[in-house]
């Protein structure tokens, strides 16, 4: 494909509203239709619209065959069908033009006619295009059905002829040159038809007559809203697909397709027979994730495993020893695992064949779903709770899907099915557990204790040289994994040259980076949330996808994929009932030219080997000598795989590398991304030992553990850098190239990394091939010269040195800046810029490689002045705790005094600080972070702020979460996050109210209803799909959306997240730039660009490529001081910035005049240059892309292929379509209750006049309680008013975050139930919920209120007569609730407050709880194995002091719900104490007895390793 | 890195010094080396910066200091002492007489006292020295290419022993009898007993590097029979220049170049009775014209030959008194009252002097007439400019006057005139990488750059000779 842009539809990123109504009887009914598109209206939110307002990214919906409407309406064009499921209906989106559909249409009728079918008719469906918007309305299809029979068939067999004939029409229509856009089939099959569209749901009815037609009838129907973040409308990626619609989000889908695309060969099926080649490629190419999964799903279907079956398949539950499940559900997932790897990712699937209708959750059930049974026999399951007013006294049940759940409903037995019926069917259909017990390779021994590691000294330094080790490698990276059994932590972000601009021979891995989840799909907390997460695979021959026996599982289990020496040992000699393994070397003669051939005969080579019955392929770079250089193993790894991809062959063999080369987590995940099944770092576990000898080690340290350590590490950051793309299994993350490549060429890429994105090409294999051997030739220099004695080179990554890496910031440029801020000295500041943008010394960065084009220059004078400039300056978010108390308030004074706004970070604000000083000075930081933990978001934290920042990640370590070890939480950083002193504050990796866009929509809401005065922001990391993401960012209404580069970060991460997660901000603010023009979204949402920000040109640049506001972090700090010692994780910072130890804080000396003076500085530098480029004004020069050109006299042999075509292209864009923003979102609060109840409270917010009130509310009314509780905060401050003061009754179905942020003198009463997020951050309020008086269900085995409640929550209460779902009060740091029941991960990251749990908790209970206490009643007395020990004791109820408060919560509780479960516990309290359980976090425990006994908390001590992970 | 805290858990300590009276009778070295083990607590002072200021910025071989400092910590000296010998040829020469401008850029001179560097520095050379690790490390093989070094001061020893290893057959040619330079002729036993520096010679020695002493390049042997007979040729002979002051008077008895009375003392502390007449403070008035480091050891030698009074000139304002480690113009070397040893061991020092004219009797000086003068600050980037103060004339008696003015630039003599070199228009060497106009020949240290601290005449002849290693392969 021939870009031109940055712009890739491999992105789009999908989201949504999503659910089913169904007749459990089977009786169909237009009612079913018209309530699913009741369903669809009441979901509308959680869609989206595009840029011309009104075209909706997508709704639809999937129905059984309507045969009596049909009949009637084919009888009017003399079509006469047969009986009902006897024919198959085709819906076909075909092209308008007339010409071009009567070749479509001849597709259709040559292929029914060639697979011996008949076609019986054609029917135009009768559309209304009039409702659509523009975008959807240039680009809708011609909708018709197509009535086809294949006599003598029906049932499965008619549906499997018509998935045939369809896959035959597919290809067919594009070998006739017909595009997807074209040509598209949202269903062929006798039992169901799809209709869907460009719309939103509003739209659907008026779009389609058909669905108002009282004959149109169904029993089931299932429906999706779409909310995409993608730039052209396809009314092809509309959803349901033909078996299902899905929520979520595939993220290892590279990897799916490629191993599907290998099985191919390998498939057969006696239910296609030959039909089966017709079915290829299994995989539409062109469709989304979505499309994708039901592309495989459907084949597993037809294929003759039911639709629970495939789903297991491919949407396992995790199985992990953690969980209690039945030994052959887990036999069945593991012996599944042999055949089919997880299509990993957040997910909420519905599905059905017509007869029976589903959902499934994944495992970590990141996407609601919830559901009401009805005594009148009907179903309805959605994303919410209310979509179908359904009265209480007929409710039978309600549920919710929990984590790797299912429910299915078949409407031919007239039954719902539970999870567990349907399981231990599929599990037991064959003898699993056996199969796998017999054939499945375990050698004993195997990966137990790693032997002993011989140090060969001839050749570890020669060995070390070759490939590039560095003495930085071997004590910043190697020995402290080792030692600490972790990988390293560093600070300062990364101002080291890229891969491809760095003079010294670069590792291949240094040119990739990691790629992340960033608000389309949350990355997973990989140590508090392990038990989810899997290393486990099997690497060997896998067996036809489309049978099962025994033999399918005769493969090696790996426990993990990192092979000791030993381990290595006996694979090489392994040959155990047909399990053979060999090796093939991967070394090359040190010429450039030979490379490519090498490539090829090894790939020849390795499949030969397959074909000779080869189970496991080594590859080994073992042998290096004089003669023989190492392929670099990434390449070598890649280049088999795709070599087998190709050939249809990888699944047929594991594939196993032994390198000298691995030694960062990185560089293992590099390998497995791309295609390896295990890894031997021979290498580096000789170095271990060589450390030891030296006594690098202490003392006691023996060298199987710290092999053991080492290992450990690399497990751990590989289970990392899989959870921060949302990855939970090893086995989809192999070969998934969750990757993007900065400055390889195209050639190289297309050929050996097929599919990884790569924006701005640059070298290829010639380069590879040269840097390969320059680190040979040092290592194997033929000549005279002595032989060092350490020969190894300092390396210069992680701290400078002199004559190494390249850094932007060297030390000149920090004296010279200091300097220049304290002497107020313009010209010594351009000293300092001028040595920063030095291009020739400093080739760094991208923009150090662009020039600025030769223009009509304007007066100096004419150009806007600098105070209108600064105020388009910030500091970029720096938290309070990770810099000095000092740092942060004189970045916020100085920032003040520009009126430009300084960045709370994370963390909460003292509110002294919202007092202006006697100066006039002001300490408030006009940018409120949210982030993922929320410590101290209270509702008067957001009224205090001009504008609110949704992190969604930061450049130094994106899709991480990080922790504040408890030593460093002092007082006041306890006070300001609301917490204790002396507990550890847990952020998590995701936040857990945005699991996907339209929560972050949702959230923008919430944050909009708090303070309608600041603006909303989003904060991404720049990647591949950045702009798609931003798109789908202004499409949630957001007022600016931050692009940060890979590159910044002040604070403390693991170093490879610094060195190789994110890309530079010149792609991702260009990528940013043209998909939001393109979208036409531009001219609404502002565009902030940070990320190693130093000078005036970089400024400059930004904006031309799109920014019109510009962060600085590092710069800002080394003008207060900072001298980029890069220790920031010790809180050992020698200068007082970024340390909390008051003795080193007094060293502080930063005044904000410093800041004061760069920021006019960088001003007025910028202004030069814009009276150089003729701009008078910044917004004239945003997006100005075509002024920048690439500066020809930079060049050296590895940046000749770059190539910035894409970069500064200038986005096609219709007339009139800004490239800067014009114009504010537009909020739409017609459905918010808060204005009315404001109105009605008025004498209660002016006069603290109590007023009680009663409203009805439903799910569309979202967002309840925050807008008032902004106002009280305004008015009376954190304190508000006094308890009970306004008091709201609601009844109905609340919709998602029902009192958030609730302040202090609310009390909201909810009769009814409640959707997600209730209670998020709540700041004092009081929250009560109870089901309907005439509910005929027992409440507190009923779910009543939605997941992620009381997320954040400071203060106040909340009782809940009923069950919650997952993660219920977490990162709680203050609040009291009381629940009948929680789902899983309850109480995680709690920090503070008091739960009682009256009932079950699900799996995970207290993860990463820190502080507060839980009382869980424990009625069978296996609480314990439900709750994650690793932080907390479980004691018995035995002080009085926690006798009384229980008792008091669960009275409170009785007396605001009148719960008669609760009163029957009250009533057998003797008899039920002693059943509670106290969980308390042992940290907390000793931090509530340091204050009882009111130590000094001047003892802290620094830790030797901050866990930052 | 150290210890983690260690900053905060130590203060800054550096070597002692023997007592005053102790060490003025003798020539033996002042300082008392820190032990191992105060070298490995002071080592644990070091931070390991993300930026070290000290090696990038401070240093100008760029030692590996943090890498070092850490080994030293941990009692890995060995490999500390493999770290420093990547960088560095004569460690145990600037860990004695460095001014050590990494000290003043470390990190902790921001706000507390340096790491003590220097001395962590000669620490590690002596104990390698001791431990018997310095061992000469010859080249593989010869690689048929012959290089003569003019000169042996630090930057052609440097020069030398690189190339040497890299297999080139090289001579080092001295015009004064022993191998050197500054080294053993310019610094004071006080500062540098001479069996470090014969220590060391001894190493390049088994290394293979040829010592010619006693031979004058264009005298005794003809610039080009050398261009002739050898692949290439460097000069590193030094800024032989010294600044004259002309004044009346300038050529009477008493008043020698720093240079000249330094030599001639330091020949005769080796035991060698010089040739000619010597020159001696012995119970004079001795004063010393100039405020550096050779100033310094002019009045240390003075002291201890017995002068009757040791006075110093320098014709710049005192600089700021600072009595603190920390460096208040970090990282930059910070202009600062400094007290030298042999200040310490009695001199009268003044600033803002300028000598006017000297006179004496019988061609004998005895008067110095001076000017006392202020320096209006500098404006606009323009060098301070110096003003005589009205009726501040006075003079002083005076027997022996020592000029240590600093140097001009290379001697421009006849070995350069034949090699056709040319000179830059501060009359150094003009250089391209090391490689001057004329084919072959290369100039380093002092001699190219003009005179400067030793470490600097090191890191060049490093630099140089890997700039012939190019050019001869």
């Amino acid at each position: 494909m021939n870009k031109k842009d940055l712009y890739d539809p491999f992105f789009e990123h999908d989201s949504c509203g999503v659910g089913f109504v169904a007749n459990i009887n089977g009786q169909r009914t237009h009612k079913i239709v018209s309530d699913g598109i009741t369903v669809l209206r009441n979901l509308v939110h959680r869609g989206a619209i595009g840029g011309d307002k009104k075209t909706g990214d997508g709704a639809g919906m999937l129905v059984q065959v309507p045969h009596d409407f049909f009949l009637r309406e084919c009888a009017k064009t003399g079509t006469k069908l047969p009986e009902p499921g006897a024919y198959g209906v085709g819906m076909l989106f075909l092209p308008r033009d007339e010409k071009k559909r009567a070749g479509a249409r001849s597709v259709v009728e040559t292929v029914v006619k060639q697979e011996s079918g008949r076609t019986l008719g054609w029917r135009d469906v009768p559309v209304d295009p009039g409702c659509l918007g523009e975008v959807a309305a240039a680009s809708m299809p011609h909708i018709c059905q197509v009535f086809v029979a294949f006599d003598g068939a029906a049932g499965d067999a008619l549906e499997r002829k018509l998935y045939v004939a369809r896959k035959c029409m597919e290809r067919e229509a594009a070998a006739a040159g017909l595009s997807i856009d074209e040509f598209y089939v949202p269903s062929l099959s006798c039992a169901t038809v799809n209709y869907k569209g460009m719309f939103v749901a509003p739209q659907f009815e008026s779009f389609y007559p058909d669905l108002l037609d009282a004959t149109f009838t169904s029993a089931i129907a299932l429906v999706h809203q779409r909310y995409s973040t993608n730039t052209f409308p396809s009314w092809a990626l509309a959803q349901p697909f033909r078996l299902m619609a899905h929520n979520g989000e595939i993220n290892t889908l590279r990897g799916n397709i490629n191993k599907m695309n290998a099985r191919e060969a390998t498939l057969s099926s006696a239910l296609f027979g030959a039909d089966i080649k017709k079915l290829f490629p299994v995989i539409m190419p062109g469709g989304s994730d979505s499309a994708m999964f039901d592309n495989v799903f459907e084949l597993l279907t037809l294929g003759g495993r039911s639709m629970e079956h495939s789903m297991m398949m491919m949407v396992p539950e995790a199985f992990g020893p953690r969980y209690h499940i039945s030994e052959d559900k887990r036999a069945f997932y593991e012996y599944h695992a042999a055949i089919m790897e997880p299509w990993d990712g957040p997910a909420a699937i519905s599905f059905t064949d017509g007869t029976r209708v589903g959902a499934a959750l994944d495992r970590n059930g990141l996407r609601p779903a919830r559901y009401v049974i009805t005594r009148g026999g009907a179903i309805v399951l959605a994303s919410e709770i209310g979509v179908l007013d359904i009265p209480a006294s007929q409710v039978l049940e309600k549920g919710r899907l929990a984590p790797g759940r299912m429910i299915l409903v078949d409407t031919a037995q007239n039954r719902v099915i539970t999870d567990n019926e349907t399981k231990a069917s599929v599990s037991r259909r064959k003898p699993y557990r056996r199969w796998l017990e017999k054939n499945r390779i375990e050698l004993k021994g195997l990966f137990g204790v790693p032997g002993p590691v011989r140090i060969e000294r001839d050749t570890l330094l020669t060995n070390e040289k070759t490939f590039g080790y560095t003495l930085e490698d071997l004590t910043a990276i190697i020995a402290p994994m080792a030692e600490n059994a972790q990988e390293p932590v560093g600070s300062m972000g990364n101002d080291e040259a890229l891969a491809v601009l760095s003079e010294r021979p670069q590792l291949l891995f240094n040119y990739f980076k990691q790629l992340f989840a960033q608000v389309t799909n949350p990355p997973i907390d990989p140590y508090r949330e392990a038990l989810v997460m899997s290393l486990m695979s099997f690497v060997g021959r896998e067996g036809n996808m489309l049978d099962e026996s025994e033999q399918h599982c005769r493969q090696l289990k790996l426990l993990h994929p990192i092979l000791s020496n030993d381990d290595m040992d006996k694979l090489r000699h392994m040959s155990v009932g047909g399990y053979r393994s060999c090796v093939q070397p991967i070394l090359f003669k040190p010429e450039e030219s030979v490379l490519a051939a090498a490539l090829v005969d090894i790939a020849r080579d390795v499949e030969k080997k397959v074909d000779e019955g080869c189970s496991l392929v080594i590859l080994s770079d073992r042998g290096v000598d004089e003669d023989h250089v190492p392929i670099p193993s990434l390449l070598a790894v890649s280049a088999v795989h795709h070599h087998l991809v190709r050939a249809g062959k990888r699944q047929l063999t594991g594939l196993a590398i032994e390198t000298g080369e691995a030694r960062e987590v990185m560089h293992f995940a590099c390998l497995m991304g791309f295609g390896a099944s295990a890894i031997n770092p021979y290498l580096a576990f000789e170095i271990i030992a060589d450390i030891r000898e030296r006594a690098g080690f202490p003392a006691d340290m023996t060298l199987e553990s710290a092999i053991e350590n080492y290992i450990t590490a690399v497990k751990k950051g590989l289970l990392k850098i899989m959870s921060k793309m949302g990855v939970s299994t090893i086995r989809s993350y192999k070969g998934a190239q969750i990757f993007e490549a900065v400055g390889l060429g195209e050639e190289l890429i297309n050929r050996y990394f097929p599919g990884t994105p790569s924006r701005i090409g640059g070298i290829g294999l010639d380069v590879v091939a040269r840097e390969a051997m320059e680190r040979h030739r040092a290592a194997f220099a033929k000549g005279t010269a002595a032989p060092d004695t350490n020969g190894l080179e300092p390396g210069g990554k992680y701290a400078f040195r002199r004559s190494s890496e390249k850094h932007l910031l060297t030390p000149e440029a920090v004296a010279l800046l200091q300097k220049a801020v304290r002497e107020n000295s313009y010209g010594v500041f351009k000293r300092y810029s001028a040595h920063v943008n030095d291009v020739a010394a400093n080739l760094c960065t991208l923009r150090g490689l662009f020039s600025l084009k030769q223009s009509q220059a304007v007066p100096l004078d004419s150009v806007e002045p600098v105070e209108a400039i600064v105020k388009r300056f910030v500091t970029s978010a720096m938290s309070f705790g990770s810099i000095s108390k000092e740092a942060h308030e004189t970045l916020a004074i100085a920032m003040n005094r520009l009126g430009a706004a300084s960045n709370s970070g994370e963390g909460g604000e003292d509110e002294g600080r919202y007092t202006p000083l006697p100066n006039g000075d002001s300490m408030k930081s006009a940018i409120k972070q949210v982030a993922s933990a929320r410590f101290g978001v209270t509702s008067n934290y957001l009224v205090n702020s001009r504008e609110l920042q949704i992190k969604m990640a930061q450049g130094a370590k994106p899709g991480e979460g990080g922790q504040l070890p408890g030593n460093k939480v002092d007082a006041l950083i306890a006070k300001v996050r609301c917490s204790t002193p002396g507990v550890m504050l847990i952020s998590p990796p995701p936040h857990h109210d945005i699991y996907s866009i339209e929560d972050l929509a949702q959230l923008i809401f919430d944050l909009k209803n708090a303070n309608r005065d600041a603006r909303v922001s989003v904060k991404l990391v720049a990647q591949a799909g950045v702009g798609t993401v931003a798109a789908g960012v202004a499409k949630g209404k957001a007022d600016m959306v931050l692009i940060s580069g890979h590159d910044g970060g002040t604070g403390a991460s693991p170093i490879s997240s610094i060195k190789h997660a994110g890309i530079p901000w010149e792609i991702g603010l260009a990528e940013t730039q043209q998909v939001l023009v393109k979208n036409r979204l531009r001219g609404t949402i502002r565009v902030q660009c940070d990320g190693q920000m130093k000078t005036g040109r970089d400024v400059v640049i930004a904006a031309l490529l799109g920014a019109e506001e510009f962060g600085f972090g590092t710069a800002a700090l080394v003008t207060l001081g900072c001298v980029m010692m890069r220790k920031c994780h010790l809180n050992t910072c020698p200068v007082g910035v970024a340390s909390q130890d008051p003795a080193l804080r007094k060293r502080f000396t930063g005044k904000p005049e410093y800041v004061i003076n760069f920021m006019r500085f960088i001003a007025q530098e910028v202004r030069e240059y814009m009276a150089l480029l003729g701009f008078r004004t910044i917004d004239e020069m945003v997006g100005r892309a075509d002024m920048l050109e690439v500066n020809a006299a930079v060049s050296h042999y590895k940046t000749r292929g770059l190539d910035f075509s894409a970069v500064l292209a200038r986005p096609e864009r219709d007339a009139g379509q800004p490239l800067h923003c014009m114009s504010k979102q537009v909020h739409d609060f017609s459905n918010s209750l808060d204005p009315a109840i404001i109105e009605q409270a008025k004498g209660a917010l002016d006069k603290k006049t109590p007023v009680s009130l009663a409203i009805p509310i439903r799910n569309r009314n979202r967002t309840a309680g925050a807008m008032l509780s902004s106002e009280i905060s305004k008015r009376y401050g954190s304190k508000g008013l006094p308890h009970g003061t306004i008091r709201v009754k609601f009844i109905g179905e609340a919709g998602q975050s029902f009192g958030a942020f609730l302040a202090p003198g609310v009390t909201f009463e909810l009769e009814g139930d409640a959707n997600d997020y209730v209670g998020k951050g709540l700041s004092g309020g009081k929250i009560i919920i109870y089901p309907p008086k005439d509910a005929s269900y027992r409440p507190h085995n009923n779910i009543i209120t939605g997941n992620v409640n009381l997320f954040g929550a400071v203060s106040g209460e909340m009782y809940v007569h009923g069950m919650a779902g997952e993660r219920f009060a977490v990162r709680n740091s203050g609040a009291l609730a009381v629940v009948e029941g929680v789902g899983d991960h309850g109480c995680e990251y709690m920090t503070g407050g008091r739960v009682v749990v009256l009932g079950k908790t699900g799996v995970n209970f207290a993860a990463g709880m820190s502080g507060g206490i839980a009382y869980v009643l424990d009625e069978n007395q296996l609480f314990d194995t439900r709750c994650n020990l690793e932080m907390v004791d479980l004691e018995p109820v035995v002080e009085e002091e926690d006798k009384k408060g229980l008792r008091t919560l669960v009275e409170n509780h009785v007396r605001h719900t009148g719960s008669p479960y609760a009163q029957q516990i009250l009533a057998d309290w003797t008899e039920m104490l002693p059943r509670f359980v106290k969980v308390i976090p042992i940290d907390y425990k000793s931090a509530l007895e340091r204050i009882r006994k009111d130590q000094s908390r001047e003892t802290e001590i620094v830790s030797l390793t901050e866990e930052v992970y | 890195m150290g210890k983690i805290t260690g900053f905060l858990d130590y203060t800054r300590a550096t070597h002692a010094e023997r007592p005053v009276k102790e060490r003025l009778g003798d020539y033996k070295e002042i300082a008392r080396p820190l032990a191992d083990e105060q070298a490995s607590q002071q080592a644990a002072r070091c931070m390991d910066c993300g930026i070290p200021f000290c090696h990038a910025m401070g240093c100008p071989v760029f030692n590996l200091i943090p890498e070092w400092n850490d080994l030293v910590y941990k009692g890995r000296w060995r490999e500390a002492y493999e770290r420093l010998e990547k960088t560095n040829n004569l460690p145990e020469i600037t860990g004695r007489i460095c001014p050590a401008p990494c000290e003043p850029a470390c990190t902790l001179a921001i706000n507390s006292g340096p790491v003590a560097i220097k001395d962590i520095e000669l620490a590690i050379i002596e104990h390698a020295f001791s431990q018997g690790w310095v061992t000469a490390r010859p080249p593989l093989a010869e690689s048929g290419k012959k290089v003569a070094v003019i000169g042996s001061g630090p930057a052609g020893i440097a020069a030398a022993q690189q190339l040497r290893r890299r297999g080139h057959a090289v001579t080092v040619f001295e015009k004064e009898d022993k191998i050197g330079g500054i080294l053993r002729y310019g610094i004071p036993d006080f500062k540098l007993e001479k069996w470090v520096l014969d220590r060391r010679l001894e190493q390049l020695i088994e290394e293979g590097v040829t010592f010619e002493t006693s031979v004058s390049i264009g005298d005794d042997l003809s610039a080009h029979y050398l261009m002739r007979a050898f692949d290439a040729v460097l000069v590193t002979m030094g800024a032989g220049e010294a600044r004259d002051l002309q004044v009346p008077g300038r050529g009477l008895e008493g008043i020698h170049f720093a240079m000249e009375y330094l030599a001639q003392s330091n020949k005769t502390v080796s035991g060698k009775i010089a040739k000619g007449k010597t020159i001696t403070a012995k119970d004079k008035n001795v004063l010393v014209i100039g405020g550096g480091d050779t100033g310094s050891d002019c009045v240390g030698t003075a002291n201890r030959q017995g002068a009757k009074k040791v006075l110093q000139f320098e014709i710049m304002p005192r600089p700021r008194e600072w009595g603190d480690p920390r460096n208040p113009d970090w990282p930059y070397w910070p202009q600062l009252l400094r007290t030298s040893t042999s200040h310490e061991e009695g001199c009268e020092r003044q600033w803002g002097i300028l000598t006017r004219q000297f006179s004496g009797r019988d061609a004998q000086v005895e008067r110095i007439h001076c000017v006392k003068v202020e320096w209006k600050p500098p404006a606009d980037g323009k060098p301070p400019a110096m003003a005589e103060i009205n009726g501040s004339e006075f003079t002083l008696d005076v027997d022996l006057v020592l000029l240590a003015m600093g140097f001009i630039h290379v001697a421009h003599n006849k070995l350069l005139d034949d090699m056709n070199v040319v000179f830059d228009e501060r009359g150094n060497i003009k250089t391209n990488n090391y490689a001057t106009s004329a084919a072959g020949v290369f100039a380093a240290g002092d001699a190219d750059i003009g005179a400067s601290l030793v470490v600097r005449a090191i890191y060049h002849g490093r630099e140089a000779a890997k700039s012939i290693d190019a050019f001869l392969s």
